[in-house]
């Protein structure tokens, strides 16, 4: 096989799974702290690319700059949804090891966005207009790097070295992982516990956002988008370990290389295959991932 | 013969060693006593011969038979029975079917087992209660709740973890009465407890650990005037010479 | 009569009257949808087996459904062999996968084996979606398998097709009473309370004797087994199976919302659930799948959030709390004395009043 193109599939295998991991960083951040496995995830990715589309389409900004809209956006959307929904089950099942129950409303909560965005938008295919990005291509000798997957993977090195910039070294940050590491503790020591679950929740989801934008300009934008994103996020959020940062990005890779790799083997259908194999593989004989801690599975 | 002997059993959880090279054996129809300081090792014991943890070194024999790993169902089936520090009723049932959950280890049919059950919560004086709901009972009743639920099981071993604490002194006086009864109706009895004036009345014999070692084993007045049973307790100063 | 007798007269009547419906109720579309409304009570009780008395959270649960379908179907074209034998043989192979897939996965925490029967149907879905040929049987991809209608006008028992909608309900009027049967027998046995514990505090539930993992697979090896039936029922009354008829998460979700909107853990929430929410989802599919598409699916999403926030435990509580207020007022004589309690273990069938809901004072010490 051609080494040319055996590398261009490499370079944007590791592309496209930084994205990938961007998407699922939402996904561990929030359990991480709630302990929650969100199943609306992709639901939310698909708020914010219609944010996303919508601003761009409205206020005629790129989505990258639109970033000053979205990210707030997002984030008082994942606050809300946190204080109104979520927290009232915790405060019911508070004897609850693992309340199932906020699993449930999660994946209600999927199905009324998913409908509902199909009701409010219609079915078809929206592509970002204007998009300044659309197709560019850059050329490394004889390989071509897609550009705005390359503006993704640095939007994705960027959210999460700002993430681990943020936990590690401001107040707010650091009452987030006291939380996530001891709930009960952290309260006793000050830290309202549901204003950070909010605030968590609220990151998350703008988080979200952020892939919105990084998606919108090669990807169509349609009512049911977030699935297919849901089941990788899932996928490498398993993989690279619940709430690790790092594990986001190297499971990410990991889903990305298989599926620019993988079509010169099988045809895609198979990879897909292959994709949930692993992951029912993962689960099975380490189901803490690569970086996550130990927990009582 | 011993109905139950722990042979040099070590437990380590990583570099942490909870149990270190402990030995002792339970005669039939014997009250067992096991106290320590807090953080001695106690629990860690007491779930590695409930089968909740496998030893990392070491044999549990159990009427003769080598459990050592076994998991808690089988070892229910096979007369070993236990209480929990903190009580874990099923909070969805009456006490009655609490109970029955018990009573269906040693019988299939609904009937057999609900008669058993009603049989040991008499024993136990909450055949009145039956009905109830575990989250409308006191403390007091809960714990009794407990230890009927383990004693509809039919053991030959009951392992009692800390069933005294958060009970008033009548309370304890009640509990005490209670263990006592089991025994004579030829119960043995594996009894942790840091409330000492009821395992000093209890008990034929008393471990003491520390740090995950026995550090002593007699009657209750000896242990009560070892030396290092006091240095234990009370630190280096207060050892008689 | 007492309370007791009476709510049983009441099941009785009730269950007559719905096998002697078809005798006044003639229209086709009408039995139809009584039918479905039957087959939709029957899965989603057998999907409570589970999720319900199990404990856990199955979103797959239409890989049964599927597997039960095709295993018929394909039987029945490829070889002649009746439905009748093919349902036995797809209930057997999916209570063989059923238990394949809960062994490693019920041990796990509950969003994890939620996402592993999600990850266990999707991807069926796709391997059947895309291979046309597994060995010596055809799947047919997305084109979905068809079963030729016997002569127009002519039913067969043996080949499980009938000329009118009658037949079909009566079956699935059967199946239906005999699931619930079992799964109330089931709620009164050493299973039942097992399972019920089990799923409660299983660590409790280990030191009383309980191999708490070996009864949730078994449940989920009964219930693959019952809900595969309901897969062959249905190809025989829609004559036509494809990929996303049977093997949805659509239809996973659907049945999993129903019991938990009913009450998941009773017997009576599955078809509480089923009987209030099916209606509202084929009214609005009906009548506003063209403007409003997607309307039923988030009035079922809307509900099931709204009854998760209030009454996590399912409408049928509030609502057998006013059956047993009616109760009360027709009996004419007291209950049955509290010495012999004759309560099932489990909510849904409601317990007599007069019991002690409160502890009385202590008794005698022995």
């Amino acid at each position: 096989m051609d080494p040319v193109f055996l590398a261009q599939d490499c370079i944007n295998g590791v592309l496209m799974g930084l994205i990938y991991g961007l998407v699922a960083l939402g996904l561990t951040l929030i359990f991480g702290v709630l302990k929650v496995i969100n199943f609306a995830h992709g639901s939310f990715l698909m708020v914010g690319m219609y944010v996303a589309y919508w601003t761009v389409t409205l206020s005629g900004l790129s989505p990258y700059p639109a970033l000053v809209i979205i990210i707030p956006a997002m984030f008082l959307f994942g606050y809300w949804v946190q204080h109104l929904l979520i927290r009232p089950i915790f405060i019911a099942e508070k004897n609850v090891r693992e309340p199932i129950t906020v699993i449930i409303v999660t994946t209600g909560l999927w199905y009324v966005l998913d409908n509902l965005a199909l009701l409010v938008f219609g079915p078809d295919y929206r592509a970002l207009h204007p998009n300044p990005l659309k197709g560019q291509m850059l050329e490394m000798g004889e390989i071509f790097v897609s550009v705005p997957k390359l503006y993704g993977a640095m939007a994705t090195l960027a959210t999460a070295g700002g993430l681990h910039l943020f936990l590690q070294h401001t107040r707010l940050g650091r009452a987030v992982r006291a939380t996530s590491l001891d709930r009960e503790a952290a309260s006793l020591m000050g830290i309202g516990q549901w204003k950070i679950f909010n605030i968590a929740f609220g990151i998350g989801t703008a988080v979200a956002g952020i892939s919105g934008a990084v998606l919108t300009p090669f990807y169509n934008v349609y009512p049911t988008v977030g699935i297919p994103f849901d089941i990788k996020s899932f996928v490498i959020v398993v993989l690279g370990g619940l709430g690790s940062i790092w594990g986001a990005l190297v499971g990410g890779v990991i889903i990305g290389l298989i599926e620019s790799i993988g079509p010169n083997f099988m045809t895609s259908t198979w990879t897909e295959g292959i994709v949930y194999a692993l992951f029912l593989l993962v689960l099975f004989v380490k189901p803490s991932g690569l970086f996550g801690q130990k927990q009582d599975w | 013969m011993s109905l139950l002997q722990v042979q040099d059993v070590t437990m380590r959880f990583g570099g942490l060693i909870a149990v270190n090279d402990l030995s002792l054996e339970i005669g039939r129809g014997q009250i067992l006593g096991l106290i320590g300081p807090n953080g001695a090792g106690k629990s860690t014991a007491f779930n590695c011969v409930a089968g909740l943890y496998k030893p990392t070194e070491g044999r549990i024999l159990f009427d003769g038979e080598d459990v050592t790993g076994q998991k808690p169902w089988d070892l229910c089936k096979k007369g070993l029975a236990r209480t929990f520090q903190i009580v874990k009723p099923f909070q969805s049932m009456t006490v009655l079917d609490n109970v029955t959950v018990g009573a269906f280890a040693i019988t299939d049919r609904r009937d057999e087992a609900r008669d058993k059950a009603m049989e040991v919560l008499h024993l136990l004086g909450m055949g009145g209660k039956s009905r109830a709901m575990p989250g409308s009972l006191t403390i007091a009743d809960r714990k009794r709740l407990e230890i009927a639920r383990a004693l509809a099981t039919d053991p030959k071993l009951l392992l009692l973890d800390e069933v005294m604490a958060g009970l008033r002194p009548t309370e304890v006086d009640e509990m005490i009465d209670i263990i006592r009864a089991l025994r004579e109706r030829g119960m043995t009895i594996f009894v942790i407890e840091h409330i000492m004036r009821a395992i000093m009345a209890l008990s034929d014999e008393i471990v003491v650990i520390h740090f995950g070692q026995k550090i002593c084993r007699g009657k209750p007045e000896q242990v009560a005037r070892d030396e290092n049973v006091i240095k234990a307790y009370l630190g280096e100063n207060y050892g008689t010479a | 009569m007492t309370q007791q007798k009476f709510k049983r007269n009441c099941l009785i009547a009730v269950t007559l009257a719905a096998f002697a419906l078809p005798l006044a109720v003639r229209s086709a579309t009408y039995l139809h949808i009584l039918i479905i409304l039957y087959l939709y009570a029957y899965m989603t009780t057998t999907w409570n087996l589970v999720g319900g008395f199990a404990g856990v959270l199955p979103l797959g649960h239409s890989v049964f459904v599927g597997i039960g379908a095709y295993t018929s179907t394909i039987l029945w074209l490829q070889y002649g062999i009746s439905p009748w034998i093919g349902m036995l043989v797809g209930a057997v192979l999916a209570a063989g996968v059923g238990y394949l897939i809960g062994k490693p996965t019920l041990k796990m925490r509950g969003a994890y084996f939620a996402l592993s029967t999600m990850a266990f149907v999707e991807g069926i879905r796709v391997m059947v979606e895309n291979i046309d040929m597994l060995g010596p049987l055809k799947l047919n991809g997305p084109r979905g398998l068809n079963i030729p209608p016997l002569q127009a006008g002519e039913g067969s028992f043996w080949a499980f097709q009938f000329a009118s909608k009658e037949p079909y309900y009566y079956i699935i009027l059967t199946m239906l009473v005999a699931v619930l049967a079992m799964t109330s027998a089931i709620s009164r046995s050493k299973m039942g309370y097992y399972l019920k514990s089990g799923g409660e505090d299983p660590d409790a539930a280990q030191a009383l004797g309980v191999n708490v993992a070996r009864y949730k697979v078994t449940a989920m090896a009964i219930s693959s087994f019952l809900t595969a039936l309901a897969g062959t029922f249905l190809a025989q009354l829609t004559l036509f199976i494809y990929p996303k008829s049977v093997l949805t998460l659509d239809l996973s979700f659907e049945l999993a919302f129903i019991a938990l909107i009913g009450g998941r853990g009773s017997i009576a929430g599955p078809i509480i659930g089923a009987l209030l929410l099916r209606p509202v989802t084929e009214f609005s599919r009906i009548y506003f799948s063209s403007s409003l598409p997607g309307l039923h699916l988030i009035i079922l999403g809307v509900v099931l959030i709204v009854v998760m926030l209030y009454q996590p435990r399912g409408l049928t509580e509030p609502l057998l709390r006013i059956f047993d207020r009616l109760a009360a007022r027709f009996a004419t004589t007291p209950p049955d004395s509290p010495d012999t309690p004759d309560t099932p273990a489990l909510p849904g069938i409601p317990v007599a009043p007069g019991a002690p809901a409160t502890a009385s004072p202590r008794e005698e010490r022995p």
